[in-house]
């Protein structure tokens, strides 16, 4: 694994370590409460177990913004989200910011970047209302936690499981 | 670094300045003018020398270096400063010499550095050790300890500082006396040694760096090369002994960029006289003067001391470029330096980034600012590069781009993916599994096998993962038997609205659990139970991919 913790360019410091922590904690709390749920429910059907798997997608990305903090716009931009996604599930909708043309037909070195970078804006929460160069410092933030996300939740998928 | 020290020192710089430098210094580096200089000098030379004796012989600590590099500096003002009145400085030469950087004895307390406080404390002493008339000015004095408190504490700067203080191995006696040494003091005497030390530029880079921003050219900013390694100073820095003035800590710079590193140390050196040199310039007590240039590896480190340090305006247009960024006290734009080629283009402004113009490259404001913005973007593209697994032999921005978008897209799917597996766990324990998940979680973490993780899209593009994954691959056949029906679940409730509904994702899910298994089979033999549920579908990406 990584070094517990990396520093960006810009000196913004991913200290995996305790993101991981924080992360877990709030995970497993998020977690326990939804498998109350299906206890009480007692339904495992594959609908039911479709709406879970959602619940549980959306409290492992809530878990991992809160335990970054608002220090990060995706981590912002994330929260924001899930919250309208709770009262408004269709609502939030995403504009496009650049028109990108479906056959990558690079025009010049500069569309390489417009290109890319609208795809990434679609993947990194927040990223339509950031410019390229915060866009790529936050991809970098992202990935990090994301693969700790990724880690913390296979880690309890396997403890679970066995 | 500190910012604010730098602007604290700014000021106090600021205040002293204008009795520090003197616009008047007219060093002849063109060798042919060297009597003027030298006369000049002489009178200071030796008390210099004696100082610098002192300074030197302590020079094995990196402050020391620091400290030598600035007390030329000192020095050679004083054939302008004389009647600067500098005379705060006793030429009281301290016999504790190992510790005796300290030029100022005001010097803040905010040199926070491991560095920054043994200079500290070597500072002081060395106020009173320089003599005859080389008088760090306490009042004034703002620019050595200026500079010398940005010194960051950068192990690279370190090693150039010692290496500094190596210059001329050891025997550094012989170079501060300008009647003696040959080489070093030619160009003091020229220029108040500031070039020879250039010239003589043993590779102590950092030297002649120093002596060059030392030389009290108020217009002359420091230029903080960082070519590392480019220790051919000689022949560089002779060039730059023609020019004028005016542009001598240009040239003093180049040659200090020719030899690199040691520019580092040069910057601080250069911060000392840039106070002074500010206010000549009437560059108002703004932090500014973030130059650019070129990043190495250590180069954010350096960065930011040359920020501190760094408070002249002048630049040479070397090909090195340092990006600094911040309260750099330098002030960047004298309009008055005619440099060759290099012109600012950033009028001098607080927290601006201000970028020098490369030698040979247009001076266009637009291209300026879109160079600023490629480095910035290649840096970080680097940093992408390090997160993403398997992109280091990926060369260009494209395909870089292109890999950074499918790792977030896997990274999601996975993590999705896993959601699901979740959900499907039956939760036979109770929740008080969670410290014990916690604990697993947090040390067991580190598996390769965890960090795969069960993904159904296999990702080809991560081709270099598998071979390692392989090994560890828990097949996860002893799991996946006791799995399969979380296995099928999942699989189906995933390929549920893949295919938007429940027809036939049981039929797909064992048939993918069955691919699944005779795949693991094949491949991985009998993987070790601990990660079961790591199934890396590798071996057969065919089977395995998912479009989903």
């Amino acid at each position: 694994m990584r070094t517990s913790t990396t520093t960006t360019s810009s000196g913004i410091t991913l200290s995996t370590k305790s993101c991981r922590i924080k992360f877990a904690r709030r995970f497993l709390r998020s977690l326990a409460e939804i498998k109350k749920q299906k206890r009480s429910s007692a339904s495992s059907s594959e609908e039911e177990i479709c709406k879970r798997s959602k619940r549980i997608k959306m409290a492992a990305y809530s878990s991992m913004a809160r335990a970054v903090g608002p220090r990060m716009n995706w981590s912002r931009a994330l929260l924001f989200k899930l919250r309208n996604r709770v009262s408004y599930p269709r609502l939030v909708k995403k504009k496009k910011r650049v028109t990108v043309r479906s056959n990558k037909v690079p025009r010049s070195k500069s569309s390489v970047h417009i290109d890319r970078g609208n795809k990434l804006r679609k993947l990194v929460p927040g990223g339509k209302s950031m410019d390229y160069i915060c866009l790529l410092e936050e991809t970098a933030h992202y990935i990090t936690c994301l693969n700790t996300q990724v880690k913390v939740m296979q880690a309890i998928a396997d403890n679970l499981s066995k | 670094m500190d910012m604010s020290e730098k602007d604290k020192f700014e000021l106090e710089n600021r205040n002293e300045e204008p009795m520090n430098y003197s616009p008047s210094m007219t060093y002849g580096f063109g060798g042919s003018n060297l009597t003027n200089a030298s006369m000049d000098l002489v009178p200071t030379g030796n008390s210099m020398a004696d100082s610098k004796e002192d300074l030197i012989g302590s020079s094995s600590q990196p402050s020391a270096s620091m400290v030598e590099s600035f007390s030329p500096a000192l020095w050679d003002h004083p054939t302008n400063a004389q009647n600067m009145g500098f005379c705060d400085i006793n030429g009281q030469t301290s016999a504790s010499t190992s510790n005796t950087m300290g030029i100022r004895k005001g010097i803040p307390a905010s040199l926070r550095s491991g560095i920054d406080r043994p200079l500290d404390m070597c500072w002081n002493p060395p106020n009173s050790m320089l003599k005859g008339g080389i008088f760090l000015p306490n009042g004034p004095a703002g620019m050595l300890p200026q500079s010398l408190s940005q010194f960051p504490a950068d192990s690279g700067f370190i090693e150039r500082a010692a290496r500094f203080s190596c210059f001329n191995g050891g025997n550094f006696s012989d170079m501060m006396n300008p009647f003696v040494v040959p080489e070093s003091m030619s160009l003091y005497s020229k220029g108040g040694g500031m070039m020879q030390w250039a010239v003589a530029g043993q590779g102590t880079k950092a030297m002649s760096s120093n002596e060059l921003n030392q030389v009290g050219d108020a217009s002359n900013e420091v230029s903080l090369p960082i070519d590392h390694g480019a220790t051919d100073g000689s022949p560089l820095k002779n060039e730059k002994k023609s020019e004028s003035l005016v542009k001598s800590h240009d040239e003093a710079k180049n040659a200090m960029d020719g030899s690199g590193n040691e520019s580092d140390e040069a910057d601080f050196s250069g911060g000392a006289e840039e106070p002074s040199m500010m206010e000549d310039t009437g560059v108002g007590p703004s932090s500014k003067g973030s130059k650019k240039r070129k990043r190495s590896g250590q180069a954010n480190e350096l960065d930011q001391t040359k920020i501190a340090a760094h408070q002249s305006v002048e630049s040479t247009k070397d090909d090195t470029e340092m990006v600094q960024k911040g309260a750099s006290t330098t002030n960047k734009t004298t309009g008055r330096l005619v440099k060759q080629g290099s012109q600012t283009s950033d009028p001098p402004k607080e927290e601006y980034i201000h970028v020098r113009a490369r030698r040979g490259q247009a001076t266009n404001s637009h291209s300026l600012a879109e160079r600023v913005r490629r480095e910035k973007i290649s840096e970080r593209m680097k940093f992408l590069q390090d997160l993403v697994p398997g992109c280091s032999k990926v060369t260009g921005k494209a395909v870089m781009l292109d890999e950074i978008i499918n790792y977030v897209q896997s990274l999601q799917r996975q993590v999705e993916f896993l959601s699901m597996k979740l959900a499907t766990v039956n939760p036979r324990l109770d929740l008080n599994i969670e410290s014990l998940l916690e604990k697993d979680i947090l040390q067991s973490r580190v598996g390769p096998s965890s960090s795969m993780g069960f993904s159904p899209d296999m990702h080809i593009a991560y081709p270099p993962l598998h071979p390692s994954q392989s090994g560890l691959i828990q097949a996860g056949l002893p799991g996946m038997g006791s799995s399969s029906d979380l296995l099928r679940r999942a699989m189906g409730s995933q390929m549920a609205p893949m295919t938007g509904g429940f027809k036939e994702p049981s039929q797909l899910s064992n048939v993918w659990e069955d691919e699944l298994q005779n795949v693991f089979q094949m491949s991985y033999g009998t993987g070790t139970p601990s990660n079961s549920q790591d199934v890396d579908g590798s071996g057969t990406p065919g089977h395995m991919k998912v479009e989903l």
